[in-house]
């Protein structure tokens, strides 16, 4: 009896320590809950309404002549997945638009060596604006197709996410070097960039290194430099820029809370970068009127003065009073409760200039009075994922997880699964 | 006071005329090449690139493609410009300041050589309008200057464009018969019959005004 109880203890110990972390303590309101369901809905419609109806190729932004983007493209089969299972479109209609779509990225849109050019034609998927063939675009196009594939197991989809991601030649990509080169063009060849220091490349490397066909050597994970900073007293591992994107787009589909690399844990280092980001711009706010403990989200964004890398500290701490709400409340498996405040805050305070059919617009500037009178496709898809994260039982970590490249990334990467809780807030 | 207001406008109509037409005319001129200029100058470039709205759309994209560039590898910002003078591009993109500096430049270059040539034109008829009064002054001045010495024969010949024809000749009209009334006088000084000679001198000076009338 008491070696029986003993084996109960045992297994539900193990159980308890291989289940899902719990995100947080705090428990939204159900207002709070409703308002960011509606969020998620309308943020999804950006993809139904700027995706190319016979290529399914997804504008970078809502602007009138704006090409598509590949990483756009990318986010957009995910939301059809993430659509189709919550019936905001019928499941026969996201399967046909994330099946038209990867029909169009294995046979028409242009690649190098499997790896997409950047900007491509919605109509015709032909390379434009002499853009490169990018490497970070292309991880995101192929995390997208290959998480659409998760939700489609044993079809055409699967099939062709595979063919896609099996296309793509990323040991080409390191040019010979030790780390993965940003982009290639036909005239100028390799760029003179690599992925060599912390930012968005988690995804890029874990794909480049778990593909089954032109995989990078492991080692290339552990080359990337982990610059270390602080600011207010959060340590931080940092990227240049100290733009919140940086620190979450790899986490839209990556769940690094069990993570554990060399003692560095990259979820909570992502918690601790958004705070200091917080923090950062709260410092400034007898300077700027936008910036306040509810109003903040330093990323790269549009600005009165265009698209730029604004960013908190450790890092190019770049801002001139413009912030967007898509940096904010894309964090929210980070610091639910402080995301939560702030999607409550803009969408209460400013419903008509900053909230749109298709959710938050892209940023705003209130010493300027200047409000972005656009949507940005690969924001709307980060927003987009941390919320179905966080709203719907991190379904998203949990597929893309299961793929047999992320399970050998985790493999030969040597990155240890711990099992200590992480709290936020 | 009001003797001395003008009561006519037109004293010598025909020359005001002609001066009204030498300024007016010019400065016209002026005005229609520096409107053109600015006009086709500047506004053409600017009304092409935005009065189209898929070039705008083209433009804006273009900015777009150079600031994801830019973000990705930002590159130090630019100093003062001209640019700088306008309040109105602070709104705008670093791309989309680079194509207006890129137009403003250029037409700040076509109106600095349209502006070179109006000077050059402007100040080869200020020469050639100011020579047609200044030349007629001079030709007085010497001629005054003769009449100081005592020599009445000096006369006032203008070219043909100058200004002040009719002046020149009541001018010499003047002098004709100033010479002519010397002439006389000194012939009859010669006369041997000195009271029949004093009596035509009084007789022609009789009808002279000066400022010893005795």
């Amino acid at each position: 009896m008491f070696k029986r109880l003993i084996c109960f203890l045992l297994v539900l110990s193990l159980a308890f320590s291989l289940s899902p972390i719990p995100l947080s303590a705090f428990e939204p309101s159900p207002e709070d809950r409703a308002l960011l369901n509606k969020i998620e809905k309308d943020t999804f419609q950006y993809f139904t309404r700027f995706s190319d109806k016979i290529t399914g190729l997804t504008k970078d932004s809502s602007r009138p002549g704006s090409p598509s983007s590949v990483a756009t493209t990318g986010f957009a089969l995910a939301a059809y997945a993430i659509g189709g299972s919550h019936g905001w479109i019928a499941q026969d209609y996201a399967y046909a638009r994330i099946l038209t779509t990867l029909q169009t990225l294995r046979r028409k849109a242009a690649h190098q060596n499997g790896v997409f050019y950047h900007f491509l034609d919605a109509r015709t998927g032909n390379r434009v604006w002499g853009s490169e063939a990018s490497s970070i675009d292309t991880a995101l196009a192929v995390a997208g197709a290959l998480l659409a594939a998760r939700y489609y197991p044993g079809t055409e989809i699967e099939k062709l996410a595979n063919e896609i991601y099996e296309r793509v030649n990323w040991k080409w990509l390191m040019n010979g070097s030790d780390f993965i080169c940003m982009g290639w063009t036909p005239e100028g060849k390799f760029l003179p960039y690599y992925w060599d220091s912390y930012n968005e490349l988690m995804i890029l490397v874990a794909l480049a290194i778990g593909s089954p066909t032109f995989p990078v050597p492991p080692g290339a994970w552990e080359r990337w430099l982990r610059p270390e900073g602080d600011h207010n007293g959060h340590k931080i591992i940092y990227a240049s820029t100290g733009s919140l994107f940086t620190y979450q787009f790899s986490h839209a589909y990556i769940d690094f809370r069990k993570l554990d690399d060399r003692g560095v844990n990259f979820f909570e280092n992502s918690r601790e970068a958004t705070l200091a980001n917080r923090e950062y711009s709260m410092s400034f706010s007898g300077q700027h009127k936008g910036y306040s403990e509810s109003s903040w989200g330093l990323s790269a964004s549009l600005g009165p003065g265009g698209y730029k890398a604004y960013g908190g500290k450790p890092g190019g701490g770049l801002q001139d009073g413009t912030l967007a709400p898509y940096a904010a409340l894309s964090s929210i498996v980070f610091t639910p409760e402080f995301s939560i405040q702030s999607a409550r805050f803009f969408y209460d305070s400013y419903p008509k200039e900053l909230y749109g059919n298709f959710g938050f617009k892209d940023a705003f500037n209130l010493d300027k009075q200047w409000w972005a009178n656009e949507y940005l496709g690969i924001d709307q898809g980060i927003t987009l994922l941390m919320l179905e994260n966080y709203l719907n039982g991190e379904i998203v970590w949990k597929k893309f997880m299961e793929l047999p490249a992320i399970k050998k990334w985790i493999e030969l990467t040597g990155l240890k699964q711990r099992s200590a809780s992480i709290t936020t807030n | 006071m009001a003797q001395n207001r003008r009561k006519h406008f037109f004293i010598n109509k025909p020359l005001q005329i002609r001066f009204m037409l030498a300024v007016i005319v010019p400065l016209l001129l002026i005005n229609v090449i520096a409107l053109a200029g600015l006009y086709f100058g500047i506004w053409s470039k600017v009304l092409d690139t935005f009065s189209n709205e898929q070039t705008l759309n083209d433009l804006v994209t273009a900015s777009r493609m150079v600031e994801y560039d830019q973000a990705r590898h930002p590159v130090p910002s630019q100093n003062f410009s001209s640019l700088s003078f306008f309040m109105q591009t602070e709104k705008l993109s670093q791309r989309q300041r680079e194509i207006f500096k890129g137009i403003l430049d250029e037409t700040n270059q076509s109106l600095l050589w349209k502006f070179l040539l109006l000077l050059f034109f402007l100040a080869w008829g200020t020469i050639f309008i100011s020579h047609k009064i200044a030349g007629p002054f001079f030709r007085f001045s010497k001629a005054f200057n003769e009449i100081e010495k005592g020599d009445y024969r000096a006369r006032v010949f203008l070219r043909k464009l100058d200004e002040g024809h009719p002046v020149a000749q009541e001018f010499n009209e003047a002098m004709e018969k100033t010479d002519h009334l010397l002439s006389n006088l000194k012939t009859l000084a010669q006369e041997k019959d000195a009271p029949q000679a004093v009596a035509k001198i009084k007789e022609k000076l009789s009808t002279v005004q000066t400022s010893a009338n005795v």
